[in-house]
């Protein structure tokens, strides 16, 4: 026993910098599956102790960028005062034209009405970090299990997907985006109601993988979500084919695709707390608001 | 110690919010790994690798990776950073700018090789070519200013 602590405390270094490694690696290797207790906590643990500083500091971010604004506001002024004035009268040109489209959709809401109304229930909260590597694509909101806030409520923005809740502490939740590398969702093309599966593609934006070969899929496509898997409702628009794969021997085609919503500025989001289980509500209007 | 933990949530916070707006393309630079490297300088390699550990472990709790991703790279480049910091001239600033660029894309290229061993094969080209140079590039840049401050701000006082 003396002889292996001497051994031991002979390759101290090696010692160390294996049990480093091989605790990171049992670490990976319980998630592999599930979720181990252990990792939960160390997760929450973090989760809780950033959180109330990443508030602050988003504040104080804000802050900064609020007084930055003003005073880049007052230098510009008298040329925005110019430039207004040139808009005003595009502007009238628009109006005009939406007043035609706001008839339009006052017939289509009548329309609309008549369909069973969803009673979805949304939650609004605020962006205050992002993923903390460059890997993967998460971001942390403010409202946690204290606001009812759990794991798989689906993430929107009012042009769309925006991803899953996948960690809360009582404080913050954290969303996994529809681009992170680990994300699946399930995707219907509207034009043709083909399905497939969304997921990101590490540093390459998003991805619609296991299209059938002879399905009808082209460039500027609408994909919405399917409604299966049973986490986000179905006809929540996801995004937009700009591309499409088709590799001589694959079994399936692939398409790229431009997210519905910009990932990469979101300030507040919704997360839909209680949707109702065949919601229709979402189809062709795109996201509610609360 | 209580210099370790005020630093490990700087980074925490600059990573996660004040890092954001200056994102190219994207890529941020890995602060985390930055602090890894700033600290392994001044410890021992045993330490350094326990604390390459701690810092990993903080940065996979605020990722959405698997725990124990950034813990496995960081405590090893802690490790070798440490060793290295022994027979690397790191005053001079074109070795810092080597030994980041190297640490920096070899642990990309660790975590692409458990990635791609824990959730599959992942695409490699745009992993390489859109993530981990870039990110190596920045984190570099990054990392040669804020190591060689204390070189320029002796320079000018010299000068002075």
């Amino acid at each position: 026993m003396s002889g292996l602590l001497r051994l031991l405390a002979r390759h101290k270094r090696a010692v160390i910098l294996t049990g480093a490694l091989l605790l990171s690696f049992f670490l990976m290797t319980l998630q592999v599956r599930h979720e181990a207790a252990v990792v939960t906590f160390t997760r929450q643990v973090v989760l809780f102790t950033v959180s109330p500083f990443l508030k602050v500091t988003t504040a104080f971010v804000q802050g900064a960028r609020n007084v930055w604004r003003d005073y880049v506001d007052l230098r510009r002024l008298r040329e925005e005062n110019k430039r207004l004035h040139g808009e005003v009268a595009t502007l009238q040109r628009r109006i005009d034209q939406l007043e035609e489209q706001s008839l339009e959709t006052q017939r289509l809401q009548r329309l609309l009405a008549m369909r069973q109304a969803s009673q979805a229930e949304f939650l609004t909260a605020r962006v205050v970090g992002k993923d903390a590597t460059n890997w993967f694509k998460t971001i942390l909101l403010d409202r946690g299990s204290r606001e009812g806030v759990r794991r798989n409520q689906p993430v929107l923005a009012p042009d769309g997907l925006v991803g899953r809740v996948v960690e809360v502490s009582p404080t913050s939740a954290k969303v996994q985006l529809l681009t992170d590398p680990v994300s699946a969702v399930g995707g219907l093309v509207q034009r043709t109601r083909v399905t497939g599966i969304v997921s990101g593609n590490l540093g390459a934006g998003a991805r619609m993988r296991y299209l059938p070969l002879l399905a009808d899929v082209v460039v500027g496509d609408e994909v919405v979500t399917s409604g299966m898997g049973g986490v986000f409702p179905k006809g929540i628009p996801v995004g937009r084919i700009i591309a499409v794969e088709r590799r001589s021997g694959a079994l399936f085609q692939e398409g790229s695709l431009q997210p519905a919503v910009d990932l990469g500025r979101l300030e507040e989001v919704m997360i839909l707390t209680a949707p109702q289980p065949h919601d229709a509500g979402f189809e062709a209007g795109g996201a509610r608001r609360p | 110690m209580n210099w370790f933990l005020l630093g490990l949530l700087c980074c925490a916070l600059a990573q996660t919010v004040l890092l954001t707006p200056f994102s190219l393309g994207g890529i941020r630079p890995d602060l985390f790994l930055l602090l890894v490297f700033l600290v392994s300088q001044r410890v021992s390699p045993e330490t350094a690798t326990v604390l390459g550990f701690v810092i990993g472990l903080c940065q996979d709790g605020l990722s959405g990776g698997p725990l124990g991703l950034r813990a496995f790279t960081h405590s090893l480049m802690g490790f070798l950073a440490s060793r290295l910091s022994h027979d690397v001239y790191t005053d001079r600033p074109l070795a810092v700018l080597w030994l980041l660029l190297g640490g920096s894309a070899g642990a990309g290229l660790i975590t692409l090789a458990l990635l791609s061993f824990f959730l599959g094969p992942p695409s490699l080209v745009p992993a390489i070519f859109f993530l981990i140079v870039p990110e190596a590039l920045y984190t570099a840049a990054i990392g040669l200013l804020i190591f060689c401050l204390p070189q320029v701000r002796a320079a000018l006082a010299r000068a002075a």
